[in-house]
Formats: structure tokens, C-alpha cells, sequence
């Protein structure tokens, strides 16, 4: 900048805020339009549908609160979905903190191949979704698969995994222990923005490493476990591809997730208000408990720019 | 610590390793397909496979050139550039193009007028893309819809009848069809659609396996007796592990559109013949002794290999592929690789006679949309399509529709399409027929009920039964209530 140049305010109008919250909001206005259109949008033309009777063909019919009323008095099926996500969510998400805290640590030592390790592990993540149940589907292949074969050398015989009502849903849970490396993938980053004086301090002061886990590394990861937690609800209530792919909601609807189940009603019965409706009580669902874990974030979640 | 951790990592990638080295066996067939969309013309073939929004582009690109056309005038002898340009949507991918490009090619050659554009989307999709085509007036002129689609199809308006034309200025004689193939067209006493392709279920046997044993072939007019006498004895330990290995007869698990054949093979229906009664039906004795016979088939005998993956098509199982079952009961589809398999010496019979001779046909035609604004060049390629010279090319591929046609090309007396062919005489309707609800009232409840009698071989099956005839036809007043 030359030496004695003062920078110029536009003539009139706009003050320094107002330009940058326009420049704001002209840079995000792809998003924004995005959102609008084909996410705002259609979730209010969600909400009108699932007011009516619709098939996609003849004229929508308004039904009021006919297909809330059926969902939640008439229709089993629709229980035992929410049964299936709730006890798999319940389940695979502390697994997949747990699981993917442990493959970070485990990738944040110094060890000989580490690039290749972390590389194995973050692999199955960025497999398409039907190739990487396809491959499972083999691997659990009650008579030929992978796992059996292995429980047979060592003398078991294997459960009919995928054909048993009650192991297609453990099956799946372990399916997906394969995306863990999603959730490592972040830990890992944030693990390594601990500062290392931390854990020399601590090593002065006598500390092993158990304490320096839990009185360091576990609090100053809450940000990013709260993160994980919220993102990983989200999405496991939303799981679809395994079940689709390798059990269509059997054997006995063992496997029947939320999502699979208004699949069904959209797609193969084509009662799209129906669905519609499912969908927004899954969106209801979602954000009450996004919002309950929000709320007591408060609590358990330790930020570093906080007073201690 | 950190030694303990190479160690854990060394074990767990030896185990991920591992899964690449697992037993060779035949191919899994997996039936549910992930959407690929395929889009060709005749001329100058253009494939594009890929993301659905790439197809979209050429979709789109497709509708504009329709718009241009339509806006000139048609002339009385089209010339160059004006000639009218057909759609044609298919459910049908990879080689089932094949016959729809050759008969399109040599319709073209001989309608010069008519060009024809075929619109393959392969999947699940299918029917949802028709319907949003049909509800904005922009599907296909001719569209392909499977048996149990029909009534659904044309209770929404989505077809012209073709009553109207069989006597037209491009007659068709509706008698030169094999027995039974109309039918699923027909609805309402009108006929909407003409038959693509069909099998009934019949009966695949491995001579080789029969030859081994000293067992007779299975003959025309068995019976279910029968059926189980000869499933005993081929169901064998060959290596003496204390494990069967060698099946009697592979069967379809929870696949239940295939399992109304033992309903009617046993003297039932599924449902009452105005459709509003499954209780009464799904458990009466006919059904349950066929339940009954079948889950025994399973659980008490043992002759059948037990389901591989209920998701799958028919259970999943690969054993009559891989020469471990003698018999498999199945429609026509496998038939080309088996032919092909070295692990079987192919034989064909008709399905076996309970209390009664039944058999049940899966189909496939095209009918005209109602919207289009070219019904009469529709027509012509339909009939074409459907009538004596697209049979003839279809007799490359499967059993052609048209009798003259199977006849001339000595498919009646072949010992194995001719069992095809004699199944035809013994159809029944299916339970669509009865209602457009079917799949989503009786059918889950069905598919229930066989994979309880699968999977809890202690179960009581007149209970079971009762319970899905209730569970449907609780779901079938909710549809049927005002």
C-alpha cells in the first residue's frame, strides 16, 4: 500500500457490514439456491403430501392426518421398523465411537507402515456401498462363505448369518464395523491436534499412560466425539444400502430398517404420501434427539478456548 | 505398546487379507441390479452407461428432438427428415437388448417412416421412472410391463385398449398366439398389451446325476409323490462327512409369486375371485397342505437345499449350478446356462401334478401409451414387434409367442422347449388378476409365513397360515375402505 493512500468508502450506501454480509451471502448463494430448491422445497412438498393419498399418477387426494393415524394405530410394520433402527442404532453407535477411537489411537503411535495401515483401514470407507455388501453378502455366505469356513477350522458351525432372523441383524452390525475407519479418520486429525507439551508436562509429573488418556487425550477429544456422535445417529438411522442389498428387510422382517420401509411404501407400492409421512417423522425423530445431545453438550463437551 | 500394536495390526490386515482367498465357487447370482441405464439407437449405436444424472441429459436431449418433429406437419409420404420417431421403454438390460435391437432394425428397414428409439432402464427403478414419465405426459409410445404390473398400469389410464385395432387398417389375428400368452394383457375384457417374452415354472433335472444313481427321468404327468420318491433317493452324503452334499431337488425358499403354483397344484386359491377374501383362501386345507408338503420338503425330509440368502432370488442357492442338486424347480431363465454348464446334463419336465395340474406364467409385454401422439405407427410396430416377424426373431432367444412361429422352428417337438410349450395348457391366473393389491397386502404376508415354516421347522403351518391370511386380509380392508 503506498504511503499515505487512505482506502475510499464507497460513495453512498453500504458500510463495511453490510458489504461483507452481501459478499456473504453472493458467495454461499449456490448453496443457498441448492438448498432452496431441491432440499427446501421438497421437504415442503413432503409435508403438503403427507397430507394425501398419492400415486404418483392419479390426482393427489387430501386425507388430513389419515396416514399419521395408520402409521402409528394399523401398521406393525411400521413399529417393527422403528424396533430394527432404534436397537441397531442403539448398538452400532457406541461401536463405532469406541471402534474408531481405538483404530486412531492405534494409528497415531509410531509405527513402521503406518501410511499403509492407515490406508487399509480408511479403504473400506470409500468403497461404493452395493459392491462393498456384495462382497460381505460372499463373506457371509452361510455354506461357502469366508467366516464360516473359518468358524469350520476351528470347529464351530457357523450361524446361517444373513438367513437366520436372528443373527441377519448382528451380521449386518458387523458388516458395517467396515466403515470405521469414517470415524478414525476425524479422531486421528484431532488427535493430532493435541499439543505434545501437554503430554510431556504430564510425563514430569509421573503421569503413565492410562492417566494421560483419560485426563488429556479423552477430554480434549469431546468436540470431536460430540461430532461424531450427532453425524453417526444421523446416519445410522438412515441405513438403507445393507439391508436393500443383502437381506430386502428379512428373513422375518429381522432387518426391516426405517428408511427400507418407506422405500417400500414410495417406490414399490407407490403410496407416496405415506411415505411422506414416515419421512417426517424420521426427520422429527432425528432432530429431537440431535437436539437432546446438543443440549447436554454442554456438560461433557470441553472446549479448549473455555475457561477450565 | 507399540510392539502390541504392530501385532494388532499385523493380525487384523492377515484377516482383511484373507477374505480375498476364500473358496472359489460359482458366481453368486445376484438379482437386484444397481441402475445402470443403457440408451441406444440403431443406426449409430450410442451407449452411455453411467450416473442416473448423465442419463437424464440424453433423455432430455431425446424429448427436444420429439418436440421439433411434431411441430411440422406430417406429409401423406413422409420424405427425408419427417419421418415420426417411436420410443420404446424397456426393464430389460445387457444381452435381453439384443432381441429388441435386431427386431427394431428390421422394422425399420421395411417402415421406412418409422424410426424407433429404445430406452432401457434396467432395475428396481423401472416402474417408477414410467410413472413419473406417464403422470408428465412424456413416457415412452410403447412401453414394456411385467405380469403383475398390468392391472396397476391400466387402472391408472397408462394404456390405449387394443381391441380397437386388432381389426383395423393393420389387422391382427389375435388366435395365432400359443395357448395362454394373451392372457396377462388382457384385463377388464380388453386386451392392453402383447407378449415380449414368458415362461411357465418347470422342472430342470441333471441326467447325469439320475444316470448315476440308477434313477428313472422324471416323466410328463408326475405326481408330488413321485417328485419326493426320487428327491429321496438323490439326496446322498457322497463323502461320508455326515453332511448331505448331494440334494434331491433344489426349490425356491420364500420366492412367493413362484410358490402360487403349489396352491393351485394342491387344489386352492390364494384369493376369493371378487378380491376382497384371503381368509378362507391363504388358509384353507389346499393351502396348507401345500405349506405343509413343501416346508416338509425342507425340514422333514431334507431333500431340498436349504434357502442360501432369503433376499436373494428364490433363496440364493447354487447347488443345481454346481451339480449338487438333481432337480430344480424354476421358470425358463437359466435355461441358456445350463445348456452351457458343464456341471449338468440338462433334461426339462413339467411340474409335478398334486391334487390337481396347475402352472403359472411369468410374463413381459408392451402396450401403447395412452398419451402418445403417433397410436397408429405405434400400433404397427407393436404388431410387428409381437406378431409373426418379431416371433421369428425372438425364436433365437426364447419360445416366440406365435404358434405358426414355435412350430416352424421345430420348438414344439424339442424335448425341452416342447415341455415349455405343453406347460402352457395347464396355467391358472395368478392371484394379481384378482386385485391390484396383491403386492402389498397378501404378498409380505406370504413371505412371511414361508420363511417362518423355513426358519421354525417346528412351527405349526395351519396356524402360520391363518395368521398370514388375517395379517392380509387386514391389510387388503384398509385398502379397500373408502
Amino acid at each position: 500500500m503506498r504511503r499515505g493512500t487512505v482506502p475510499r468508502r464507497p460513495k453512498r450506501g453500504l458500510n463495511l457490514v453490510r458489504r461483507e454480509a452481501l459478499t456473504f451471502y453472493i458467495l454461499i448463494s449456490p448453496w443457498l439456491l441448492g438448498l432452496l430448491l431441491f432440499v427446501l422445497g421438497p421437504m415442503i412438498v413432503s409435508l403438503i403430501v403427507s397430507f394425501s393419498e398419492w400415486d404418483l399418477l392419479s390426482p393427489a387426494e387430501f386425507v388430513g392426518l389419515q396416514n399419521y393415524e395408520r402409521m402409528f394405530t394399523r401398521d406393525p410394520l411400521f413399529w417393527q421398523s422403528l424396533k430394527v433402527t432404534a436397537v441397531y442404532t442403539a448398538v452400532y453407535v457406541p461401536l463405532e465411537l469406541a471402534g474408531g477411537l481405538v483404530l486412531a489411537l492405534l494409528m497415531n503411535q509410531k509405527l513402521r507402515f503406518l501410511g499403509v495401515f492407515r490406508t487399509i483401514y480408511y479403504l473400506p470407507s470409500v468403497l461404493p456401498g452395493v459392491a462393498f455388501v456384495v462382497l460381505w453378502m460372499w463373506i457371509l455366505h452361510p455354506d461357502v462363505g469366508l467366516l464360516n469356513t473359518l468358524l469350520g477350522y476351528a470347529g464351530i458351525e457357523g450361524p446361517r448369518w444373513l438367513a437366520d432372523p436372528d443373527w441377519a441383524l448382528p451380521a449386518l452390525l458387523l458388516m458395517s464395523t467396515w466403515g470405521l475407519g469414517r470415524t478414525m479418520v476425524i479422531y486421528l486429525a484431532s488427535l493430532q491436534g493435541i499439543p505434545q507439551q501437554l503430554y510431556e508436562a504430564a510425563a514430569i509429573d509421573g503421569a503413565g499412560p492410562w492417566p494421560a488418556f483419560w485426563r488429556i487425550t479423552l477430554p480434549l477429544l469431546t468436540p470431536t466425539i460430540f461430532f461424531n456422535l450427532v453425524l453417526s445417529i444421523i446416519s445410522t438411522f438412515q441405513t438403507f444400502t445393507s439391508a436393500f442389498v443383502a437381506t430386502d428387510g428379512g428373513p422375518l422382517d429381522a432387518t426391516l430398517f426405517y428408511v427400507l420401509y418407506l422405500f417400500r411404501q414410495a417406490f414399490q407400492f407407490f403410496n407416496m404420501g405415506y411415505a411422506s409421512a414416515m419421512a417426517w417423522i424420521l426427520f422429527l425423530l432425528i432432530l429431537a434427539l440431535t437436539l437432546v445431545i446438543v443440549r447436554s453438550s454442554g456438560r461433557w463437551v470441553y472446549y479448549e478456548g473455555e475457561r477450565p | 505398546m507399540k510392539r502390541f500394536g504392530l501385532a494388532a495390526h499385523v493380525l487384523i490386515v492377515a484377516l482383511i487379507l484373507l477374505s480375498a482367498c476364500g473358496p472359489t465357487q460359482e458366481p453368486l447370482v445376484v438379482e437386484k441390479q444397481v441402475t445402470t441405464i443403457v440408451r441406444e439407437t440403431v443406426k449409430e449405436t450410442v451407449v452411455v452407461q453411467g450416473t442416473p444424472e448423465v442419463v437424464e441429459e440424453v433423455i432430455t436431449r431425446i424429448v427436444e428432438v420429439e418436440k421439433v418433429v411434431t411441430a411440422t406437419p406430417e406429409p401423406e409420404t413422409p420424405g427425408e427428415g419427417a419421418k415420426i420417431i417411436l420410443r420404446v421403454g424397456t426393464g430389460d438390460s445387457g444381452e435381453g437388448l439384443n432381441p429388441h435391437q435386431e427386431i427394431i432394425a428390421r422394422f425399420e428397414e421395411e417402415n421406412p417412416d418409422i424410426l424407433v428409439q429404445l430406452e432401457a432402464v434396467a432395475g428396481r427403478d423401472y416402474y417408477t421412472r414410467l410413472l413419473t414419465q406417464i403422470a408428465a405426459g412424456d413416457a415412452p409410445d410403447i412401453m414394456q410391463v411385467g405380469d403383475d404390473a398390468v392391472p396397476m398400469f391400466v387402472n391408472k389410464g397408462s394404456f390405449l385398449p387394443l381391441d380397437g385395432f386388432l381389426e383395423g387398417d393393420y389387422p391382427l389375428d389375435p388366435s395365432i398366439y400359443l395357448p395362454g400368452v394373451l392372457g396377462p394383457g388382457q384385463y377388464d375384457d380388453q386386451l392392453w398389451l402383447l407378449p415380449k417374452d414368458f415362461t411357465p415354472l418347470g422342472v430342470y433335472y441333471n441326467k447325469a446325476i439320475f444316470d448315476e444313481y440308477g434313477v428313472p427321468y422324471p416323466e410328463d404327468g408326475w405326481t408330488w409323490d413321485e417328485m419326493l420318491e426320487k428327491a429321496q433317493a438323490l439326496t446322498k452324503d457322497r463323502d461320508g462327512d455326515g453332511r448331505t452334499d448331494l440334494w434331491g431337488i433344489q426349490l425356491t425358499a420364500n420366492w412367493t409369486t413362484g410358490f402360487e403354483y403349489w396352491i393351485y397344484a394342491a387344489g386352492g386359491q390364494l384369493i376369493s375371485e371378487d378380491g376382497r377374501q384371503y381368509v378362507g383362501y391363504l388358509d384353507s386345507e389346499a393351502a396348507i397342505e401345500a405349506v405343509q408338503f413343501y416346508a416338509d420338503l425342507y425340514n422333514v425330509h431334507k431333500v431340498a437345499p436349504p434357502p442360501a440368502d432369503f433376499a436373494l432370488w428364490a433363496g440364493g442357492n447354487v447347488e443345481f449350478d454346481n451339480g449338487q442338486a438333481a432337480m430344480r424347480l424354476f421358470g425358463r431363465w437359466p435355461q441358456a446356462g445350463y445348456r452351457d454348464n458343464p456341471n449338468v446334463d440338462l433334461g426339462v419336465v413339467g411340474v409335478p401334478v398334486g391334487n390337481a395340474r396347475a402352472n403359472i406364467l411369468f410374463w413381459g409385454g408392451f402396450g401403447i401409451f395412452a398419451g402418445t401422439e403417433h397410436p397408429e405407427a405405434a400400433w404397427r410396430f407393436l404388431r410387428y414387434y409381437a406378431g409373426e416377424q418379431g416371433s421369428e426373431v425372438w425364436a433365437d432367444w426364447a419360445i416366440p409367442p406365435v404358434a405358426s412361429v414355435a412350430e416352424d422352428a421345430g420348438l414344439t417337438e424339442d424335448p425341452i422347449e416342447g415341455v415349455w410349450i405343453d406347460e402352457l395348457e395347464a396355467l391358472v391366473p395368478r392371484a394379481y388378476v384378482y386385485t391390484p393389491y396383491w403386492g402389498e397386502t397378501a404378498d409380505p404376508a406370504l413371505r412371511r409365513a414361508l420363511e417362518t415354516v423355513l426358519i421354525e421347522p417346528e412351527a405349526d403351518v395351519a396356524r402360520v397360515m391363518q395368521a398370514a391370511a388375517e395379517q392380509a386380509q387386514t391389510a387388503l380392508d384398509e385398502e379397500l375402505s373408502p
